[in-house]
């Protein structure tokens, strides 16, 4: 495949910054030639795909456009219509096939979601409070400036700090942020178990086409995309979900549940904690070290994601349903992972909201506003995202598990239980968990296209041309 | 040998449905609107007929003419396509639809040339046997398991992980006794009713999703 130029890809799409601190701006347009000057103002801004041999800079900026935003730009019927008619649709009208419904249904997401305003994505990352706010304040002024478009809503999001020292946690006590897919050309050093299984048990990075547009995916196809090609060429979509976790729902369920498995104690309950993600607390994960967590392997690049599932067959290590084996089922559904090459997503999300101290457990807890801004990026977003909310997270049927959904992100129904196999030995008996309470709640998101450099500047300039 | 996959029966038929330009509407149409309002729960003629894992029923029009340099080819006739999964040959299967489901039956068939009715059993089997394609590649939805033992297995696994998280943590002795008593009951409940799932899924299906 010919060499990726990183110049002409958002940054944001090639790595993961690693900075603790973002704020992600939605932004209404107003008027479109105004808005394309904007775009022309802060495209000089945006971060690419380019190296950092002189360091990290202190802040990042992206950006991102809904279905409806290109619409407000005014851009060719016939390039507004050829887009994926799921991105056309946007979240709120795909509930159904999300299964967004209940708790999780739009009368219930935050008020600048519900009525479908949000046109564009700002995203800030950066390494301190200071440079966050410097450049918030450089693009604020320029928005402004514009008269083109306005600030619907921002949210802020950060890495949880613990003793003072920023980790990759999540709400619920998990490290975060492993197993990122790698793709051709877009990596520069691949790890093992992040790509796609060879016939040889080795590893390769996914077909670039995964994540981008323009180029061929696993199936040896050029990914569904608007014209011209020139638009969508090292684009990509992106799925953004504000999901709010209920910590004192978790909490209580884990230490419930904990109490009647193994020996009760605290080393039970945090091996229960182990069986619902399908890693330690700390990220080792359980199909390598079933027993306990093991810093030697969480921090080690050729062992934390380097595992697979085809002599766990009936779970007794990681369990058939644990989330990182539903969600990236690796050798599991059998064919050297074939069947699940075309599910990936890379995921950039961050949470967001103050860290409950971990001896707390009370109901209130739920109340705090936290959780994780979910956001991912993939080439379709009905193959990819969609597939696995519906079919991996909502549904058990591939895993062999019926009806059964995800334990901490499904949205359960009365009499739904989640099953952890065990074996004969007494340190690791089976157990089901019923009455399951939902420890994840939706409060709206969106589906964005994140276009290249070039494609923006074909926006600033009112360049696009489907002919 | 054709027809069979172990156990199962791959039934296809191609019937050819009555092109007379009298009918209004034409007889194709009034099977098609039949077959959509047919009931797809417990009250489908399949599943109050015995021994029909799957059953589709399909209009077929014309072969689609897709374009240059393809040729332009025509069908004699519109066809009704009969394609199932049973659990016994062709013969007991249709007899058993024309004893169970005969007003389902007449009021689809009646509209294919050369239906000869209800009232001579042996004259419908023989109509039936003349539309039926054997075929060695079929669909089959289904394991080497009758309809019966499918829908027994089904309720066998629901009433065991019931069982289970109910009586997760007692006293070995105890959970023995109910056991006991579980056993005896699932061996003597009928078994389950086709057509009727037990857990309805709510979700939305379509698209690239399935």
């Amino acid at each position: 495949m010919s060499k990726l130029n990183a110049t002409d890809i958002q940054g944001f799409v090639l790595r993961g910054y690693n900075m603790p601190y973002a704020r992600y701006c939605f932004l209404h347009i107003d008027d479109a030639a105004r808005s394309r000057v904007l775009i022309g103002a802060l495209l000089k801004g945006i971060t690419t795909g380019q190296r950092w041999d002189d360091g990290k800079p202190p802040s990042t900026v992206n950006i991102a456009f809904t279905h409806r935003g290109l619409v407000s730009l005014e851009l060719p019927l016939a390039t507004l219509l050829s887009f994926p008619v799921e991105f056309q649709e946007g979240m709120r009208a795909r509930g159904g096939i999300l299964g967004d419904t209940g708790a999780n249904a739009p009368e219930h997401w935050d008020e600048v979601w519900r009525e479908g305003r949000v046109h564009i994505w700002l995203g800030i990352n950066a390494v301190s409070t200071e440079a966050l706010e410097a450049r918030f304040a450089e693009l604020r002024t320029l928005i402004e400036a514009s008269g083109g478009a306005h600030i619907l809503d921002c949210q802020d999001a950060a890495s949880i700090v613990i003793d003072g020292k920023v980790t990759l946690k999540e709400h619920f006590g998990y490290t975060d942020g492993f197993g990122n897919p790698d793709y051709a050309g877009v990596c520069r050093a691949t790890q093992p178990g992040q790509g796609k299984l060879m016939p040889d048990g080795t590893w390769a990075p996914l077909a670039t086409g995964e994540l981008l547009l323009g180029y061929a995916d696993e199936a040896e196809e050029l990914p569904v995309a608007p014209i011209p090609h020139l638009l969508a060429s090292n684009g990509t979509f992106m799925v953004y979900r504000k999901l709010h976790q209920n910590v004192g729902t978790f909490r209580e369920f884990l230490n419930k549940w904990g109490a009647r498995y193994c020996a009760g104690d605290h080393a039970a309950r945090e091996k229960l904690a182990s069986k619902f993600i399908g890693r330690w607390r700390d990220g080792t994960p359980v199909e390598t070290s079933p027993d306990r967590p093991d810093p030697a392997i969480a921090q080690d690049p050729n062992r934390s994601t380097n595992f697979t599932y085809a002599k766990d067959a009936d779970g007794a290590r990681c369990p058939v349903g644990a989330h990182i084996r539903r969600v990236n089922p690796r050798d599991a559904f059998g064919f050297n992972g074939l069947l699940i090459n075309r599910r990936r997503i890379t995921r950039r999300g961050m949470p967001y909201g103050p860290f409950a101290a971990p001896d707390e457990a009370s109901p209130e807890l739920d109340e705090v506003d936290r959780g994780v801004v979910f956001i991912a990026l993939n080439a379709s977003l009905s193959r990819q995202f969609e597939f696995v909310q519906q079919q991996w997270i909502a549904y058990g049927n591939d895993a062999r598990l019926g009806n059964e959904k995800d334990l901490l992100m499904g949205s359960h129904a009365p009499g739904e239980k989640y099953s952890i196999q065990g074996d004969m030995s007494p340190d690791n008996p089976p157990l089901f968990c019923t009455e399951l309470p939902n420890f994840v709640e939706l409060r709206g998101g969106e589906y964005f296209f994140l276009p290249s450099i070039t494609a923006l500047g074909m926006l600033a300039m009112d360049l696009v041309d489907p002919r | 040998m054709a027809n069979k996959n172990g156990r199962v029966f791959g039934l296809t038929l191609l019937c050819p449905i009555l092109n007379d330009e009298q009918a209004t509407p034409s007889h194709d149409l009034q099977i098609r609107y039949y077959l959509a309002s047919l009931p797809t729960d417990g009250a489908s003629p399949f599943a109050i007929a015995p021994n029909t894992h799957l059953a589709r029923l399909v209009v077929m029009d014309d072969v689609i003419y897709v374009g240059h340099p393809a040729v332009e080819e025509h069908l004699k006739s519109k066809y009704l396509v009969f394609e199932a999964n049973t659990d016994v040959d062709l013969e007991p299967y249709i007899t058993g639809l024309a004893q169970s489901v005969p007003q389902h039956i007449d009021a689809i068939w009646s509209h294919c040339a050369g239906y000869p009715g209800l009232s001579d059993l042996g004259a419908f089997v023989r109509y039936m046997k003349a539309c039926q394609v054997p075929t060695t590649f079929f669909f089959a939805a289904v394991n080497d398991k009758s309809v019966t033992e499918t829908l027994t297995a089904l309720e066998t696994k629901r009433a065991v992980a019931e069982f289970v998280t109910a009586h997760q943590g007692m006293e070995p002795a105890e959970v023995q006794r109910e056991f006991a008593a579980f056993v005896r009951e699932l061996r003597n409940a009928p078994p389950p009713a086709p057509g009727v799932p037990r857990f309805a899924r709510e979700i939305k299906t379509g698209g690239h999703n399935e």
